[in-house]
């Protein structure tokens, strides 16, 4: 009898009680806690026209103006594109894209005029573009010594396999090493603007400022330190075998030589895509009174190597002012305006179905 | 030890073998060879008895274990791959990274493995190391230890001591020779068992010469032959003189026995581990698993496309790596091996991580099944457990349930209800009206009853608490905690409701009238009756502990409930067992006078009979009285006249269970010749059960008859439970030994028989049925029917049945038994038994056990329906969510001239599948809750819906979503940056994240039902994502080339463009969803029908299951 009522009241309990013995007893009932019972508070969204119909608005209405603003924004970008590969026989280039060899002593010039019909007033960058070459291939993004270009001074002896077969070169290690450095883009773009008057003004163009600050000063280094003699340091190395001249002499400038040579960095940060174009120059922006590239006729200057014949590429130099968002391109600014849109109309259609079928949801007639 | 020549020893290991393999053992005793060296012992061939229930060795574990997983054909699969990136012309990522995942997996599961081994370890050695006591030549028992104990030994064990080897039982403390043990921990049965001491064996252990010859080991836990060697005759001893090693000794001061077993006791014999069974959704996820097979493979062959592209090239350019030689490999071969560097990059297409992460959430799943308190019973103290882990979500997909009756959906608590004697019959009206009156109360009155055990088939591998020095423990304060109130008790059927009988008064009056006409010599047939049902029986009465004594109650424990029902009946009529010896039975008279017969033999019960026989000598008239007692048709075949027949049939369409009871007067001549077959049945090795069987029939000819009937209540909620059950669109199916008289009653009392359309079909016909020309006809009959209704049936039959309905309709079968019909329980996909008052074998076989059969409610209902939703929609997610992210890499490939290049960095790629998009799903698959259990209970209609969660269909709308999802995941970000000056891992970059995004917040939209736990798993796995990458890029300068993803997620999160293509690819992703939000407005299904009802407050929300369950 005491047994029955004592278990009739202990509800939700576990009984522990210890014997003499040092035994414990307990009941094996569960524990009555909303976690082991399945019980705990829960928020049951049901996904239906009249709950989510507010997000759809909601999306429309943000969706649109942004869009607006990129598309402006884009459309503000000023951007003028020429390309110089020569395929055309009437193209100034065309003569050096025939004769090419990676090794040609004598450097094949070539001379092409173009128009500007409005001035470019904020910083403008000078981008060279590579189409249909293919940067991302699996073999050739693999064909790098990171540790090389860190300043490892055992790696610039010792080049990782992974550079094989660009590691070494009559039995000397290749600094830096690797197909990725071996095929840089070595094409020296010059620009001149034709004055009016007849003068031909070479536009200075800054060589620095165009790698990530992080590459230039964490993930490239030079070896030997701050060993400002880098013929030296590269003592017992070779150029790589497309180079015309070894990595010390890349640039004038201590700064802007060897591994953190900006160039040369650009070019070691693999493209995404196989029609890419990399920052090459940057034309900074004098004073408020002149635009940087004023209206009018100008040269660009090709000192003509990288070949693309094989590969039907093409070569494009790219001037391009710059906003928050990066270079020109519409596209983000349109997808913008019609995913809004859509939502927008999506509502529409929600708050249709939400009037005809709502009621009788909220009245969860389950009869079936 | 000696030196011995590597000769004889082989020669000696080769006798050994020999010796093991023997269908006979001869083994003598070891005493006379103590102290010797090893060789010249005579047992030295058979195993010690310590155990070894460990796996692996500490030295060999890494190797072994290996070579277990590597069984897993999947886990060879992902090896291979990682294998194949060792190959430099094929490689995708590092050598050495790639071998990550499957490492990780293979050490997760390594460590699983290492810890139940160790456990097992810890309890092998407690075990062995357990104090035992042992003859040995100094002339009395020492202290050993378990392992110490080797056949041939001689071993004593005291009151509540655990039998530590197989023994034959020599010698006990009882003046009766008998033993009583208990075998919860072999059987899980509380009653206790008798065990007889070797009639004809000597009890000296230093006289001991003789050799025991028996069988070789085997696992029957209830059959054991043996004799002495030099008087085959005499001294045959079978299963009642054998101690299993795990039983426990109770009621008995001590007892000796000789060691026949160790090691290969039959108890460890037993110990087969758990049953692997596959359930049917994790059959259909390996199709959808070879499908994927299919899918990498067509993925692969485009990335063959590689060879269209080079050729197209007209030169080479200088973006093409020749191999270390300076050699370019032509198109052909360089997409050969193309193909096989997108089988590696790809390869996460077949999901590693989901074959883990199902049985995380299995273990989860069954963590709530086992902590439901509604599956929990107060009565026995028990939970519910589940015994197959890897079935859960079978449970949601029932169409058949077949039940058997007797202990599943009644108590199987006998009541004494009526009886017919001599064509009268004796209605006990004043017993109804106490069975209805006292129910209520009856439920709390009920102080002792049964508490089964914990039911560890492994009893000597689990757990610390099982092990004898525990036990032993716990019983003392068992004793002490019966006290203090907790419905407990060592002792089986003996709930005061079935000593609750009132004699009838007409009865009674007959009684007495007979006693004193009838004077010394107590022929009379009233008299007889009831004398039969205290004598025909194999009830113990117990005696020991000091509670019991003071209690001038006495106790009985038996076998089935039924005797114990009949004992106690006899009883309210005067006729008191008192006690029970081997050789004698006491019975006190209503008159008060003690008769003691002797018990000449008892012809126990098997299911081929059907009934049981006791023959004694009656003490005044020397008679030699055969006492039959079986099932009605047993028995009825048997009798010289039909008799009575009537009042039967009345008591079975009351759906009582109807006993007879025989008495027969055997004369001294007929039974000296029947001894001597008996004898020789006995003491035969080959074939003892049939040769002891016939001359049990032998002697059970031309009986004359006493009938009762007996109550077996219903359990509580049984009717309700089974209209819910088929409601819920389940075939219920009632297989039963009853007559068709109290199966129909029954089934008309639980609902499971409406009017039209029912079919009762019983053992014979079915034989016929169930042959082959006839079963497509009656599969075809039987499906038609609402109900179906099987009686008579034999335990084969029923397998029978259920493997034919299995087989040919396809279908999902669950079998629920109470008792001993293991062969039902494992003939259909899931077992399920109920810990009930009979036997524990169907618990000991089933794949979950529960103590009532209303319990199958909640849990075919609720947890059924959970955990295939569950788990079915963590699969489709799973599936899903590889597809989508592998798919990224997959459409890149058509912008890096199919070379195989991955645009993510290695290390995130691992880092995503393997930590920042892995607890989210498994968390799904445990806890989500796509409706409350309220509403499932209410709303049975609910289950047949939530079965079609995992289709062909649902499978191939995942991927195809997965395909547009990781379309917009790429394209956006692409055309955002077409003609750009980014890099490759600055652009992975943004489709990491947006495919994050999107895999997470699809996920999101999947989640029913948002606990905190959610919250923070979700919020949790973005963070951990940012926190991760942001760390990682933040260290990682050359830490893994040729990614060395430095500062990029740090540069991309300083630029607006990066948040603007995330949002409005995430969006996207999403947009078709809103399909599903237009379904669930316009046409709603029944599950988001039942979630909006789920919405309301309870009060409305029974109001509306009210209404809708009146249509």
């Amino acid at each position: 009898m005491m047994a029955s009522s004592y278990n009739a009241k202990d509800e939700d309990g576990h009984i522990t009680m210890s014997g003499p013995g040092g035994g414990t007893l307990r009941s094996k009932k569960p524990e009555n806690t909303a976690f082991k019972q399945q019980r705990l508070p829960a928020w049951q969204p049901i996904l239906t026209a009249g709950t989510v119909l507010p997000a759809f608005f909601i999306i429309g209405l943000i969706f649109i103006p942004i869009g607006i603003g990129l598309y402006v924004t884009s459309n503000n970008i000023k951007e003028f594109e020429i390309d110089y590969t020569g395929v055309d026989m009437s193209s100034p280039c065309f003569n050096c894209s025939q004769n090419f060899s990676w090794n040609s002593t004598k450097p094949c010039t070539c001379t092409i005029p173009f128009y500007l019909d409005q001035p470019y007033e904020s910083n403008v960058f000078m981008y060279y573009g590579l189409s249909n070459f293919y940067q991302n291939h699996r073999r050739y993004v693999k064909s790098r010594d990171d540790s090389q270009l860190n300043g490892d001074m055992e790696s610039l002896t010792k080049p990782s396999k992974e550079c094989e077969p660009y590691a070494s070169h009559e039995n000397k290690p290749i600094a830096p090493c690797g197909a990725i450095a071996n095929s840089m883009f070595n094409d020296t773009l010059e620009l001149f603007y034709n004055d009016p008057n007849g003068t031909k003004i070479q536009i200075p163009l800054t060589t620095t400022g165009i790698a990530w600050w992080t590459d230039k000063h964490v993930k490239f280094r030079n070896p030997g330190g701050n060993n400002p003699n880098l013929t030296a340091v590269f003592q017992g190395t070779t150029k790589p075998v497309n180079w015309r001249k070894p990595v010390y002499e890349l640039d004038a400038d201590p700064e802007n030589n060897g591994f953190i040579n900006e160039d040369f960095i650009v070019w070691m940060r693999t493209a995404a895509l196989p029609t890419f174009r990399k920052l090459y120059r940057i034309i900074q922006k004098k004073n408020n009174m002149v635009p940087t590239l004023p209206r009018g006729n100008y040269t660009l200057e090709v000192v003509y190597n990288y070949p693309v014949r094989s590969f039907e590429g093409r070569k494009r130099m790219i001037l391009s002012t710059i906003s928050w968002m990066g270079g020109k391109n519409p596209f983000l600014g349109i997808a913008y305006i019609t995913v809004g849109s859509v939502c927008f109309f999506l509502g529409v259609v929600l708050l249709i179905i939400h009037h005809k079928y709502g009621n009788r949801n909220n009245s969860a007639d389950i009869s079936n | 030890m000696t030196w011995r020549s590597p000769l004889a020893l082989m020669r000696d290991a080769l006798r050994g073998q020999r010796a093991r393999d023997k269908e006979l053992r001869n083994l003598v005793s070891n005493l006379p060879y103590e102290g010797l060296d090893k060789a010249k012992q005579p047992n030295r061939h058979f195993p010690s008895n310590a155990i070894k229930t460990t796996k692996y060795t500490l030295l060999l574990f890494i190797p072994m274990n290996l070579f277990e997983q590597f069984h897993r054909l999947a886990n060879i699969y992902f090896v291979g791959l990682a294998i194949l990136n060792f190959i430099p012309v094929v490689n995708a990522f590092q050598p050495e990274v790639a071998l990550i995942p499957i490492c990780v997996i293979l050490s997760l599961t390594a460590m699983k493995d290492a810890w139940e081994d160790f456990r097992r370890y810890q309890s092998d050695r407690k075990l062995n190391n357990t104090p035992c006591l042992i003859y040995s030549k100094e002339k009395q028992f020492m202290e050993r230890r378990w392992k110490d104990v080797r056949v041939g030994d001689f071993v004593k064990v005291v009151c509540n001591e655990i039998v530590p080897a197989d023994l034959l039982l020599l010698h006990t403390s009882d003046p009766n020779s008998v033993c009583h043990i208990e075998t919860a921990n072999l059987d899980g049965e509380t009653n206790l068992k008798q065990r007889t001491v070797v009639s004809g064996f000597l009890f000296e252990p230093e006289s001991f010469t003789g050799v025991v010859v028996c069988e070789k080991p085997n696992n029957n836990l209830n059959h054991f032959k043996c004799y002495e060697k030099p008087d085959k005759e005499r001294a045959g001893a079978g299963i009642e003189s054998l101690l299993l090693r795990g039983c426990t000794v109770r009621n008995t001061d001590h007892a000796v026995g000789f060691v026949v077993y160790a090691h290969e006791t039959k108890s460890m014999l037993n110990n087969n581990g758990s049953r692997y069974k596959r359930s049917k959704l994790e059959r259909k996820l390996n199709i959808d698993v070879i499908f994927c097979v299919i899918l990498l493979f067509a993925m692969c062959l485009v990335g063959a496309l590689h060879f269209l592209w080079l050729q197209a090239l007209p030169g080479i350019p200088p973006y093409l790596v020749p191999d270390s030689s300076g050699h370019l490999d032509g198109p052909s071969l360089s997409s050969f091996y193309t193909f096989f560097t997108m089988i590696i990059l790809l390869q996460i297409l077949i999901p590693i991580s989901l074959y883990v992460s199902v049985e995380l959430v299995k273990i989860g799943q069954i963590f709530f099944i086992t902590n439901d308190t509604d599956l929990f019973d107060e009565e026995t103290d028990s939970r519910m457990q589940c015994k197959a882990l890897n079935i859960t979500e079978d449970l949601g997909q029932i169409e058949y349930i077949f039940s058997d009756k007797t202990g599943t959906l009644t108590e199987n608590k006998m009541v004494f209800r009526r009886c017919s004697i001599m064509g009268t019959e004796y209605p006990h009206k004043e017993n109804i009206r106490l069975a209805v009156l006292g129910e209520p109360e009856s439920e709390e009155e009920v102080i002792f009853n049964q508490r089964p055990q914990s039911l560890q088939t492994g009893w000597s591998l689990d757990a610390e608490d099982t092990t004898p020095r525990d036990t032993t423990q716990r019983r003392g304060s068992r004793h002490r905690s019966k006290v203090a109130g907790i419905a407990q008790s060592d002792v089986a059927f003996s709930s005061p409701l079935e000593t609750e009988v009132i004699p009838d008064k007409k009865l009674l009056q007959q009684i007495s009238r007979a006693e004193s006409s009838s004077g010394s010599r107590k022929t009379d047939p009233y008299l007889d009756f009831f004398l039969a049902l205290a004598i025909c029986n194999t009830v113990v009465v117990s005696m020991a502990t000091a509670q019991r004594r003071r209690s001038d109650n006495l106790r009985y424990e038996a076998e089935s409930p039924d005797e114990a029902a009949l004992v106690y009946a006899a009883k309210a009529y005067g006729f008191i067992l008192l006690a029970r010896t081997p050789d004698s039975v006491t019975v006190r008279l209503p008159s008060g006078e003690d008769l003691v017969f002797k018990v000449l033999d008892t012809l126990a019960f098997d299911s081929n009979r059907k009934r049981m026989s006791v023959l004694v000598q009656h003490p005044i008239t020397k008679e030699y009285v055969l006492y039959t007692k079986g099932a009605d048709y047993a028995i009825m075949e048997l009798l010289g006249t039909p008799y009575a027949q009537h009042h039967l049939d009345c008591y079975a369409k009351e759906g009582l269970r109807t006993l007879c009871v025989t008495k027969k007067v055997v004369s001294a001549k007929v039974y000296e010749s029947w001894l001597v077959d008996r004898q020789r049945a006995l003491a035969a090795i080959d074939n003892r059960e049939e040769l002891i069987m016939d001359t049990a029939v032998q002697l059970e000819t031309n009986l004359s008859l006493l009938a009762t009937g007996i109550e077996d209540r219903l359990q509580e909620n049984v009717p309700d439970t089974i209209m819910a059950l088929r409601e819920a669109g389940i075939q219920v199916w009632v297989l039963t030994g009853d007559k068709p008289e109290t199966a129909v009653n029954i089934g008309y009392a639980c609902r499971l028989l409406e009017e039209e359309d029912l079919l009762v079909i019983d053992g014979r016909t079915l034989t016929m049925a169930l042959s082959p020309d006839l079963q497509e006809r009656f599969v075809d009959l039987a499906k038609r029917c609402r109900s179906v209704l099987c009686c008579r049936v034999t335990p084969l039959q029923k397998s029978r049945v259920v493997k034919v309905i299995r087989e040919k309709l396809k279908v999902m079968t669950l079998a629920v038994d109470g008792a001993n019909d293991v062969n039902m329980i494992q003939a259909a996909d899931i077992g399920i038994g109920i810990s009930g008052q009979e036997g524990m074998q169907a618990v000991m076989a089933s794949d979950f056990a529960i103590s009532r059969f209303r319990h199958l409610k909640k849990l075919l209902l609720v947890h059924g329906h959970w955990c295939y939703t569950r788990l079915a929609n963590m699969i489709i997610y799973f599936f899903y969510k590889n597809v989508a992210y592998v798919n990224l890499l997959f459409w890149y490939q058509f912008f890096c001239g199919f070379s195989g290049t991955a645009m993510i960095d290695y290390w995130l790629m691992i880092f995503f599948n393997l930590f920042f998009t892995s607890a989210p799903p498994v968390m799904f698959g445990i806890m989500d809750k796509d409706v409350s259990a309220e509403l499932l209970l209410g709303v049975p209609e609910l289950y047949r819906t939530g079965q079609g969660a995992y289709t062909f269909s649902t499978f191939w709308v995942s991927i195809l979503d997965a395909f547009y999802q990781s379309l917009v995941c790429f394209f956006i970000p692409y055309l955002a940056y077409q003609d750009s000056d980014i890099d490759i891992f600055t652009f992975g970059t943004p489709l990491n994240t947006v495919s994050l995004f999107t895999i997470l917040l699809h996920l999101s939209i999947e989640i029913k039902a948002w606990t905190v736990v959610h919250w923070v798993i979700m919020l949790g796995s973005v963070a951990l994502y940012f926190v991760v990458t942001l760390a990682y890029s933040a260290i990682c300068v050359t830490c893994n080339p040729p990614s060395n993803p430095y500062w990029i997620l740090q540069s991309q999160m300083a630029d607006p463009m990066f948040y603007l293509v995330c949002l409005i690819s995430t969006v996207v992703a999403l947009l078709p969803y809103t399909f599903h939000v237009m379904r669930n407005s316009i046409a709603p299904s029944p599950i988001v029908q039942a979630r909006h009802l789920d919405r309301l407050d309870p009060s409305e929300r029974e109001q509306w299951i009210k209404e809708w369950r009146s249509f």
